[in-house]
């Protein structure tokens, strides 16, 4: 090796060492600590003694690790698959030249600047067995039969106008703007005839009572009624920064793609499937991955649920890492260290086999 | 800063002549009510007792999870000379070898023998228990006149309770209950103890297939059946002191905390407190709560800790605490105090509270040797799955076994 080559080497490296420092500290230090306390009996006060795998061991027989792993995979998955579709869509409402972008890029990205611990407070909020959420469910059922009909004549007078145009063989389509606003119109009239004559009216009804945390429903049977309330805010606050990067990814498409597809004669839901969705096949990997990573840590909004949800309706892996290893006076750092390494397997084996199977190509270059 | 001030307060001293200490004890306790409490009888009762050595005493509440942040700051070092001990971690904190054996450095004769038995691990003692509490029983005197129905009292039993609280609701309609339970070993569990069960047994397992635990249970989720009994939830409040103080409900299982929580909540509600009803065996049973004064194994300053500790349970200021309506006090002196003879709602209530430590099948709120949260988790959820009919009482107490199984597996 000479000697310029050996300067470059140096520089590179002190360069690099800000980064590496960290890097040696934060992850592989810690990482290796971690891995080494996980066989072990540490509790924070006492010497740490090898015990192997018992640890391992304990973690799959508690029943509340095991609960801790389907709530996570449940989550993740679930959530993961929310936000991707969503951010796409967003991002193809936003890539239009529509009056008011900029307002409306802003509005979007709102969420996901505002703390996540906030976000959920104002969640706990909204979400009160007698809060926000359910108050409007109990207007909207009394207020059904109004709605109803409303809504029964608009469909049915746009029905009938376009049904006579097409008669008289005029091209007219079932959402005809000019049609849609008589059938507006006429709906309203009626309805409005019909509530004053008495015919219908506001019913009583008892309040809608859902209790969204202090419960131990299950949606379907499988997800628990307090996870999907963390599920919905996750995707709230996690849309608008991958909305972002598939906004990004957008940009790249070049125009003469649509511009063939439509010569070709494709719908606009056409060109999103056909040209869309596979130029951004890219992007989507990297969300995917970032998605499912984030995902599998959750852990703030569950510590802002506390207590109001029973902790088997909301505990993930990473939660559970935390009250094995902070739990008062009792501190389990071993099983609490066992769980963050198999939490930290799950990961990884997820990416790579999302990286294998569904994008493969994109993966490799 | 601190450090700084610190160092040179040891400089300070290491200079002066033998005798003239100059030592900052800190001392770490709850947040909330308790700063002010705290700092109160600091100023009262320690400060003049200590300055004259020259000892400066200050607060630090720790934020959030006691447990956890004491776990921290001792396993970090970091923990004050003083703090409180809570009683039902005494064993895992023990166990951490942080703290100081006080046996030799603090009489303990003058306190409830109950409360120092919960500071005992091992035949030493740990902690001086600061205040107690224990369960009672309040009711609303207003809705029992409506109801026409005979106040709830000493001689009542679990059957001729439950009878009263059916006839209440049936009198006064669908508005209103007999009580809010909550799904917590911290509220069940005395009725399990009343019924003979132990916590634990010889071996130190717990067993809540046991049927004297089971009848209690029974009892206990049995009254949500014909919602006679009702979940805080349901009333939009997390504890059955919130249903209470909305005067909502007949009566309430708490301890004397609720009377400072009426006396700001709802001042106007006219209640009264009786012992908790008797088991079929004709006893009662009781859970002691308390929190004790305990000092830092590893404080470089502990004749001037045990001086602090000293001060803070003296005689004047638990008495200051008593007549206050604060806390119970825990020396045994007080319980004769003119407080107790009062006749006001709640120095009634202190004095069923006070008498509550020794009537019956009395334990301490605890786990022993496990974390709290994670022993009373098998139960909480059993009790929550049968108050909210998701559940039958033998499917959900023994899936609360398995797991507690696996926990004293560990």
């Amino acid at each position: 090796m000479n000697t310029q080559r050996r300067q470059e080497i140096t520089t590179a490296l002190i360069f690099l060492a800000p980064f590496l420092v960290t890097l040696a500290v934060f992850f592989v230090y810690a990482f290796v600590r971690a891995l080494y306390f996980s066989f072990t009996d540490y509790n924070l006060f006492n010497d740490p003694t090898l015990v192997g795998i018992k640890n391992y061991t304990d973690i799959v027989a508690d029943s509340l690790f095991t609960t801790a792993l389907a709530n996570t995979l449940l989550f993740a998955f679930i959530t993961t698959f929310l936000q991707t579709v969503f951010a796409l869509i967003v991002a193809n409402i936003l890539n239009q030249k529509i009056r008011g972008l900029a307002f409306f890029r802003t509005a979007w990205y709102m969420p996901s600047i505002t703390s996540s611990a906030v976000i959920g407070l104002i969640f706990l909020w909204l979400l009160q067995r007698r809060g926000i959420f359910n108050y409007l469910l109990t207007q909207f059922l009394a207020y059904a039969p109004v709605i109803g009909t409303l809504a029964l004549v608009l469909v049915a007078a746009q029905v009938v106008q376009v049904l006579i145009e097409r008669a008289r063989r005029l091209p007219a389509s079932w959402f005809d703007p000019a049609l849609a606003s008589v059938s507006a119109l006429v709906a309203i009239a009626l309805t409005w005839l019909l509530t004053s004559l008495g015919v219908v009216g506001v019913r009583d009804v008892p309040p809608v009572d859902i209790s969204y945390y202090a419960t131990t429903a299950r949606i379907g049977g499988v997800l628990p009624v307090p996870l999907a309330t963390i599920i919905a805010q996750n995707t709230f606050t996690t849309v608008p920064t991958l909305m972002l990067f598939f906004l990004a990814g957008l940009q790249n498409i070049p125009r003469a793609l649509y511009e063939a597809a439509e010569i070709d004669g494709a719908t606009k839901v056409q060109q999103f499937t056909r040209v869309t969705v596979p130029m951004l096949r890219p992007v989507t990997f990297y969300v995917i991955t970032t998605g499912l990573i984030g995902t599998l840590q959750m852990f703030d909004q569950v510590a802002i649920i506390g207590a109001a949800a029973p902790l088997a309706q909301r505990i993930t892996l990473a939660y559970y890492v935390y009250s094995r290893a902070f739990a008062g006076g009792v501190s389990e750092v071993g099983l609490a260290t066992a769980a963050a390494i198999v939490l930290a397997v799950i990961t990884l084996i997820i990416v790579l086999l999302q990286r294998r199977f569904f994008v493969a190509d994109e993966a490799q270059t | 800063m601190n450090k700084a001030l610190l160092l040179g307060l040891s400089l300070l001293a290491l200079g002066a002549t033998a005798g003239a200490q100059n030592v900052t004890i800190k001392i770490n306790g709850y947040a909330g009510q308790d700063p002010a409490i705290v700092s109160d009888l600091i100023n009262r009762f320690v400060k003049p007792q200590v300055a004259k050595d020259g000892i400066t005493v200050t607060y630090e509440p720790l934020q959030g999870d006691y447990n956890q942040q004491l776990t921290n700051l001792l396993s970090a070092g970091n923990a004050g000379d003083v703090f409180y001990l809570p009683g039902e971690t005494v064993q895992p904190f023990v166990a951490t070898g942080r703290i100081l054996p006080l046996n030799g450095l603090v009489d303990s004769k003058a306190f409830l023998s109950n409360l120092n038995k919960t500071f005992t691990v091992g035949g030493k003692l740990y902690g001086i228990a600061k205040d107690f509490n224990t369960l009672s029983l309040v009711y609303n005197k207003d809705l029992f006149d409506e109801a026409k129905v005979a106040y709830p009292n000493a001689n009542d039993t679990w059957t001729t309770l439950a009878t009263k609280l059916r006839s209440v609701r049936k009198a006064l309609g669908n508005d209103y209950y007999g009580a809010c339970f909550v799904p917590d070993y911290a509220r069940m569990g005395a009725f399990a103890l009343a019924n003979g069960w132990q916590p634990f047994d010889a071996q130190g397992r717990t067993n809540v297939q046991d049927p004297k635990f089971k009848a209690a249970f029974d009892w206990y989720t049995g009254l949500a059946k014909d919602k006679t009994v009702v979940q805080p939830s349901d009333l939009s409040t997390d504890w059955g002191g919130g249903c209470f103080g909305k005067g909502n409900t007949a009566i309430a299982i708490e301890g004397n905390w609720i009377t400072g929580f009426l006396r700001d909540n709802a001042p106007n509600l006219n209640y009264g407190t009786a012992p908790l009803p008797k088991a079929t065996s004709g006893k009662r049973g009781n859970f002691l709560y308390t929190v004790g004064w305990a000092i830092n194994a590893r404080t470089k300053n502990k004749a001037a800790a045990v001086k602090v500790l000293n001060a803070l349970t003296s005689a004047q200021a638990q008495q200051y605490i008593l007549e206050r309506g604060l806390a119970i006090p825990s020396r045994t002196a007080l319980q004769t105090n003119a407080f107790f003879k009062k006749t006001t709602p709640e120095a009634q209530n202190a004095s069923v509270v006070f008498r509550g430590a020794s009537d019956g099948n009395v334990v301490t709120y605890t786990a022993g040797r496990y974390n709290l949260g994670e022993w009373t988790r098998p139960i909480n959820e059993a009790l929550a799955s049968v108050l909210s009919g998701k559940s039958t009482s033998a499917a959900a107490l023994q899936k609360a076994q398995a797991d507690l199984n696996t926990l004293q597996k560990r």
